[in-house]
């Protein structure tokens, strides 16, 4: 990576709380980091960690109780254009096709028919689905269906990429061509990438930095930077291995 | 033939035998009711017979009753139903979905809706006959009453049960309150919407045959109400067997209806 690492997303004590039962539990305690731009960043972390609830503060699906988030230099509250999201469970539209799913972020944003059409053509075809444009999502594989929701999220043209675990829901062998997709989506059209997972493997696969978050209540526990092991990587490769037991060691059990 | 052909060939046998299977139990549930329709008929109570209903029948289109062949009495009553369903599925939808989406409107209007629904719409009738006499749009309005309920509480069931993941992306990417509604809210509900269009349109035939029976001179409930009065058991069975099949076949044209708007909503056969 170049030197001169421009920061595009600053994460500034965030904290995040839910009122329960019997009191309060927190969920995200004081996470703060940077994300510069162009790089993969993979937030890490044990299952129910409070992963999730960071994205979606990010996203503006959710008001953080307390801390601020810096968007280019500028504080933003709620959803911002210039951030997209690929869904965890996919959220394709039944009533839409492939194309009328692609095109929605456009549509909604007023662009006209011939040239939404264009860019999400453009998608549809970078993600390798061409010739399923009128499809149904009920008539889609696993993959094909996050493949939708990545092509989706690119076409609205985010600076910033948020993936919510988006693998998490396939088969290992489909998740295994699906992360090669995303490095090789990426490599085409590079954006700032902030991919959520539980799985160390996959993590040391993608990342250029991980962001190793603790049980829940979520804190840093780490940062990684994995920039010094060439893309693309080989799972079996020893500096692999000795990155992934490293980061393993560090790892909290979920609960 | 290899042993995987011979299988696949067996497999598409047993196929073809369940397909018959599934077009022949139709018909000989039909078979089976006229069975049991001519052996109650023949004990002597006077009931009348498949043959004496189906003379009946045709001799309805020979000698009319009001100027009216059966077709004509049928059309009658769609008719009013249609007038009926046109508004059930503007202002009825319109209405489930403000109840059903804002809910400051549902905690206004709710509460009444639910009470009106709870009246029979047989029991509007004195209300009605006295505020409009005794026309068509009085009968219609009987009608509207019956069916309006299962529309609204369809659509609004629908429209307040959306999932909370398809809003995410439409916050995700911005979308304006009106988009909301219009782009993820409204199409969402569509399979609920349906579901209350069937309903009502079920609904509607059965209130309109009620109302013609009350007081009327024309339309499929006044068939059965005037062979009531004249002792004429095989017009009251005509009508029924009118009533039964033009039911059946809204059934299927809604159904179809849906099919065609809503094509992700397509399973396998669903029958």
């Amino acid at each position: 990576m170049d030197e001169k690492k421009k920061v595009i997303l600053r994460l500034e004590n965030i904290c995040q709380s839910y009122v329960v039962q019997n009191g309060v539990k927190d969920a995200v305690e004081n996470v703060s980091f940077e994300i510069y731009d162009n790089e993969f960043l993979v937030i890490l972390g044990p299952g129910h960690c409070g992963k999730t609830v960071l994205m979606n503060m990010i996203a503006g699906l959710e008001k953080p109780v307390g801390g601020r988030i810096f968007l280019d230099g500028e504080e933003i509250h709620g959803s911002d254009r210039r951030i997209g999201m690929v869904f965890q469970s996919m959220n394709l539209m039944p009533w839409r096709t492939v194309m009328g799913n692609v095109e929605f972020g456009l549509e909604l944003a007023g662009v006209k028919k011939a040239e939404r059409r264009a860019v999400a053509q453009k998608y549809i075809d970078l993600v390798g689905l061409q010739g399923f444009e009128n499809s149904y999502p009920h008539e889609l594989s696993g993959g094909m269906k996050q493949r939708v929701g990545i092509a989706r999220a690119y076409t609205n043209n985010p600076q910033i990429l948020l993936m919510d675990e988006p693998f998490g829901a396939l088969d290992a062998q489909t998740r295994y061509a699906m992360e090669e997709e995303v490095l090789r989506i990426w490599g085409q059209e590079k954006r700032t990438i902030i991919f959520v997972t539980n799985n160390i493997e996959e993590a040391v696969f993608l990342a250029d930095r991980i962001v190793l978050l603790s049980n829940c209540p979520a804190t840093v526990k780490q940062i990684y930077d994995l920039n010094g092991l060439p893309k693309p990587r080989n799972m079996t490769d020893p500096e692999f291995l000795r990155i992934r037991s490293e980061v393993s060691a560090n790892t909290d059990l979920a609960l | 033939m290899s042993k995987k052909q011979e299988m696949l060939s067996a497999a598409e046998i047993r196929e073809k035998r369940l397909s018959v299977l599934y077009k022949i139990l139709p018909v000989v549930s039909v078979l089976l009711l006229v069975a049991l329709w001519l052996a109650a008929s023949s004990s002597g109570t006077g009931f009348p017979s498949p043959a004496q209903v189906w003379d009946r029948t045709v001799q309805l289109f020979v000698k009319p009753v009001k100027k009216l062949t059966l077709i004509g009495h049928v059309l009658i009553s769609l008719r009013r139903i249609g007038l009926a369903l046109l508004f059930d599925w503007t202002f009825g939808i319109a209405f489930g979905v403000l109840i059903g989406w804002f809910p400051r409107a549902k905690a206004l209007l709710g509460p009444l809706f639910n009470a009106f629904r709870a009246i029979p719409p047989l029991a509007w009738i004195p209300l009605i006959t006295l505020w409009f006499g005794i026309g068509e749009f009085p009968k219609v309005l009987i009608v509207i009453f019956g069916s309006l309920a299962s529309i609204v509480v369809n659509v609004q069931a629908g429209m307040s049960n959306v999932e909370k993941m398809y809003l995410d992306v439409g916050t995700v990417f911005n979308a304006t309150p009106r988009q909301r509604l219009m782009k993820i809210a409204f199409p969402s509900a569509l399979d609920a919407i349906f579901a209350g269009v069937r309903t009502s349109t079920s609904a509607a035939w059965m209130v309109v045959l009620a109302a013609e029976m009350l007081g009327a001179n024309a339309g499929v409930g006044f068939l059965i109400s005037r062979g009531m009065d004249s002792l004429d058991m095989p017009l009251v069975l005509t009508g029924m067997v009118a009533i039964g099949i033009v039911g059946a076949i809204l059934a299927v044209v809604t159904q179809f209806a849906e099919r065609m708007i809503c094509p992700w909503t397509r399973r396998k056969k669903s029958y």
